[in-house]
């Protein structure tokens, strides 16, 4: 039935409908920010790029033959944008330290709340994210996401599922070891 | 069991792909380094599924469709220049063909006739649109400005 109406949807964005074009937007929407936004830090950065990738799909669409799902074709336009995002050049001190909530001088109640210690772990986690390579933030990012299977990033990557599974070990083996004092 | 061995295993188990078997288990139940990782790869697992996950703004879909009105105007733009540019190249290919044609067929007189006949005729034209060209020269100053305006207006328009 999902299948049939993702059809349908397709061949009236083809035929230049743009409702249907706005109901592809709602439906995906959601997927495609969160994707992204788990990928490049920056907000505004990263709603510039999911308009992007709506657009590439509208530019894409007569070409898109119905051999995979809908939804791991954008998948392959995420990943996409997201390696070219990070292959952009930038500006200089843009790259992210473990040790920026390190340095500098910090305030640090003395007995700090859980909320506190919560909202920090979780600055240092996006951190540490951040400095993973493109490919293991795009997998964590898609695999923590409700619905997103292996076999989905598989095929929207291209990769057999056992190097997905692999690549996603070994990101979070990087991760436990950069934040190797907080997991403690 | 080696701890090498148990240690490639703690995180599919860490994200429950993978069941400890008896040596694993018996492994980790020992070794306080292993049992260490496999809490701390829990902890990660844990905090990677709380993760929040960003929504969009409520206007993504509207600003969205307007950034691809856009770019499809810029498209249909851009062509229309490229089809008027090709437009002018043909026809100033026919008018050269022509204007070599009577040159060669020794119809240049009559063509020069043609042409004093043409020009003779502008210049009537001009000597009575002349007092007029201040105000077509105003009128198409507040057009151009108008123009210039829409242009940028839509060129700088918020998403």
């Amino acid at each position: 039935m999902q299948a049939v109406n993702e059809r349908e949807l397709v061949e009236r964005c083809r035929s230049g409908d743009e409702g249907a074009f706005q109901e592809l937007i709602d439906r995906y929407k959601d997927l495609v920010f969160a994707l992204i936004a788990r990928t490049v830090q920056d907000r505004s950065r990263a709603e510039d790029l999911a308009q992007e990738v709506f657009l590439r799909i509208h530019r894409g669409l007569p070409y898109f033959r119905g051999e995979a799902r809908l939804s791991t074709w954008i998948y392959r336009i995420v990943a996409n944008v997201c390696v070219q995002e990070q292959t952009r050049p930038r500006a200089p001190g843009a790259s992210v330290s473990l040790d920026d909530a390190r340095t500098g001088e910090r305030v640090v109640p003395p007995a700090a709340d859980r909320q506190f210690g919560d909202l920090e772990l979780r600055d240092r986690l996006e951190k540490a994210i951040s400095r993973l390579p493109a490919n293991y933030r795009l997998l964590i990012a898609a695999h923590y996401l409700d619905g997103v299977q292996y076999d989905d990033l598989a095929e929207a990557l291209d990769l057999p599922l056992g190097t997905v599974k692999t690549q996603l070990f070994r990101a979070k083996q990087q991760l436990r070891r950069l934040l190797e004092t907080e997991l403690k | 069991m080696f701890c090498d061995e148990a240690l490639d295993a703690i995180e599919p188990i860490a994200a429950g792909d993978l069941t400890p078997d008896g040596r694993i288990a018996d492994h980790l139940a020992t070794c306080p380094n292993c049992a260490a990782a496999l809490d701390s790869a829990r902890r990660l697992e844990r905090m990677l599924q709380a993760r929040p996950v960003p929504r969009p703004t409520p206007q993504f879909t509207s600003r969205t469709v307007a950034r691809l009105r856009r770019v499809r105007w810029r498209t249909e733009q851009f062509l229309d220049v490229g089809f008027n540019v090709a437009i002018a190249a043909i026809v100033l290919a026919i008018v050269g063909g022509i204007w070599m044609l009577l040159n060669r067929s020794g119809l240049a007189a009559v063509s020069s006739d043609a042409v004093d006949l043409f020009g003779s005729g502008m210049m009537a034209l001009v000597r009575r649109v002349a007092p007029s060209v201040p105000l077509y020269a105003g009128a198409t100053a507040v057009l151009a400005t108008a123009l210039g305006l829409w242009w940028w207006a839509e060129r700088d328009a918020t998403l």
